[in-house]
């Protein structure tokens, strides 16, 4: 399989230092590591929302530094750890969120489709205010899913499921970026979910920091 | 009408009594304030004192020089009484909102004395004043403005977050933002225009009133400033906020809240 990432010599600030990596295409690549060893850090270089201090991130062999982040980020789709939905219903997420993309907005049948992926079946018209921590991060999830980008970079994505729950979702997310040809990269810390579901596993150490 | 009864100094101190009727309230309710109290009164004095000495020097004296070193002196107070306030912004940031102040209040000002009241730009005795009212007030809303933004984008970090990684341009994330904090600014000033008159006499006209100056004709000159304040305040809030927020990321649209220490 080709690399769809590729990123050298990275170094952040002062503190942190990464191995070379490589994300091969249409794979599922877990970034494990203890608090502190710079996984979102990461994720965050890699669409570009920080830079790096050295070293050089390719995406399908663009240096993305060269690259609109804007359209990079709309590639290389992060779902960070705080969950944020408007204070609206489901599908006034989906309408929100799109629009502020400057998108038409998926159908009614699509978005259910993302719900149930996500193992949340609830009907579009449900507030969200009132969700819980858990079923809030399901939605954010299904919007992202939605949004049908190359790399799905997911930070920490089942922190407020249950296992089994997790599970599921996760499978169900890992069988369809697999057919859709979606490249999932996938912070965790649960070994479990790592054994299960990771193509590839970039370790990140303490020694790899400074 | 009959002109204003001029203050002897010694009747005059009879009005810092009513700060002992303060001093017992707060003694009795135990709130500690009186220290703050006093030194606002005692800074108050002072400052009254010296600008009402430097203004009747100014009026015996007129010069444009002296109209412009004025309104130099009170561009300069407003703009860095709004840094106070808002410590965090950067140094862009802070260059948009100093022209912005001075570019809205000089401009309404000159509007205001030159064709509405008709006057020379160099007579003290109307620019000195009409652009203190203007500068104050624009004071008061930029800050609450430039406050309300940053107080919204703390509140809403998650949001922001969330929106730069969907991919969404900065300028559509922040609009929200810059329009709930233009707003926040400006509705004072369209409230005190709701209410004007009917239960206070607004300084302005007090004092015109109090100088024998005939009733419809401070009337005029109050509606003629509250124009002038809400242009001056919608002025300057607006480009403040709608050219600053666009200090708060850099080309590779990441986005930078605070002043970089």
């Amino acid at each position: 399989m080709p690399a769809i990432i590729t990123a050298t010599n990275l170094r952040f600030l002062d503190k942190l230092r990464f191995p070379d990596i490589r994300v091969e295409q249409g794979s599922a690549t877990f970034i494990c590591g203890e608090s502190g060893t710079g996984k979102t850090t990461l994720l965050k270089m890699f669409n570009a929302t920080a830079t790096p201090a050295e070293g050089r991130i390719l995406f399908g062999g663009q240096d993305i530094a060269e690259m609109d982040t804007i359209a990079l980020r709309r590639q290389v789709l992060l779902a960070g750890q705080k969950v944020y939905l408007f204070d609206d219903t489901i599908r006034g997420n989906f309408e929100q969120f799109y629009a502020y993309r400057g998108e038409t907005c998926i159908g009614t049948d699509e978005m259910a489709g993302y719900l149930r992926l996500c193992c949340i079946e609830f009907p579009l018209s449900t507030r969200c205010q009132p969700l819980s921590g858990g079923e809030k991060q399901r939605v954010f999830l299904a919007v992202h899913l939605s949004m049908k980008p190359k790399v799905l970079m997911l930070d920490e994505p089942t922190a407020a499921l249950d296992k089994k729950t997790a599970k599921r979702m996760l499978s169900q997310m890992k069988e369809h970026c697999a057919d859709n040809g979606i490249t999932l990269v996938v912070v965790s810390h649960d070994p479990a979910l790592v054994g299960a579901f990771a193509d590839a596993v970039i370790p990140l150490t303490e020694e790899a920091c400074e | 009408m009959s002109n204003i009864v001029q203050l002897d100094l010694w009747h005059f101190t009879l009005i810092y009594l009513l700060l002992l009727v303060v001093v017992s309230v707060l003694r009795f309710t135990r709130i500690n304030q009186t220290k703050s109290l006093l030194w606002a009164s005692a800074r108050m004095t002072l400052q009254l004192t010296l600008s009402g000495l430097i203004l009747t020097y100014i009026f015996q004296n007129p010069h444009p020089a002296f109209v412009a070193v004025y309104l130099a002196g009170m561009i300069t107070f407003a703009v860095f009484r709004v840094f106070s306030i808002n410590k965090q912004l950067n140094r862009r940031f802070r260059v948009i909102v100093a022209a912005s102040i001075a570019f809205s209040g000089l401009a309404v000002m000159v509007y205001f004395v030159a064709l509405v009241v008709g006057e020379s730009l160099g007579n003290p005795q109307y620019v000195i004043p009409i652009s203190g009212m203007l500068m104050g007030n624009t004071m008061t809303g930029v800050s609450l403005g430039v406050k309300t933004l940053y107080q919204t984008l703390d509140d809403q970090a998650d949001r922001i977050e969330t929106l730069q990684n969907m991919g969404v341009k900065p300028d559509r994330l922040f609009m929200p933002f810059v329009r709930r904090s233009m707003e926040t600014a400006i509705l004072p000033t369209i409230n005190t225009m709701v209410g004007i008159g009917i239960v206070s006499l607004p300084g302005m006209m007090t004092g015109q009133i109090l100088s024998g100056t005939l009733p419809t004709t401070a009337i005029l000159y109050q509606i003629a400033i509250m124009i002038a304040i809400c242009t001056t305040v919608c002025l300057s809030t607006f480009g403040s906020l709608y050219f600053g927020y666009r200090t708060l990321y850099n080309k590779r649209n990441q986005i930078e809240l605070n002043a970089q220490p």
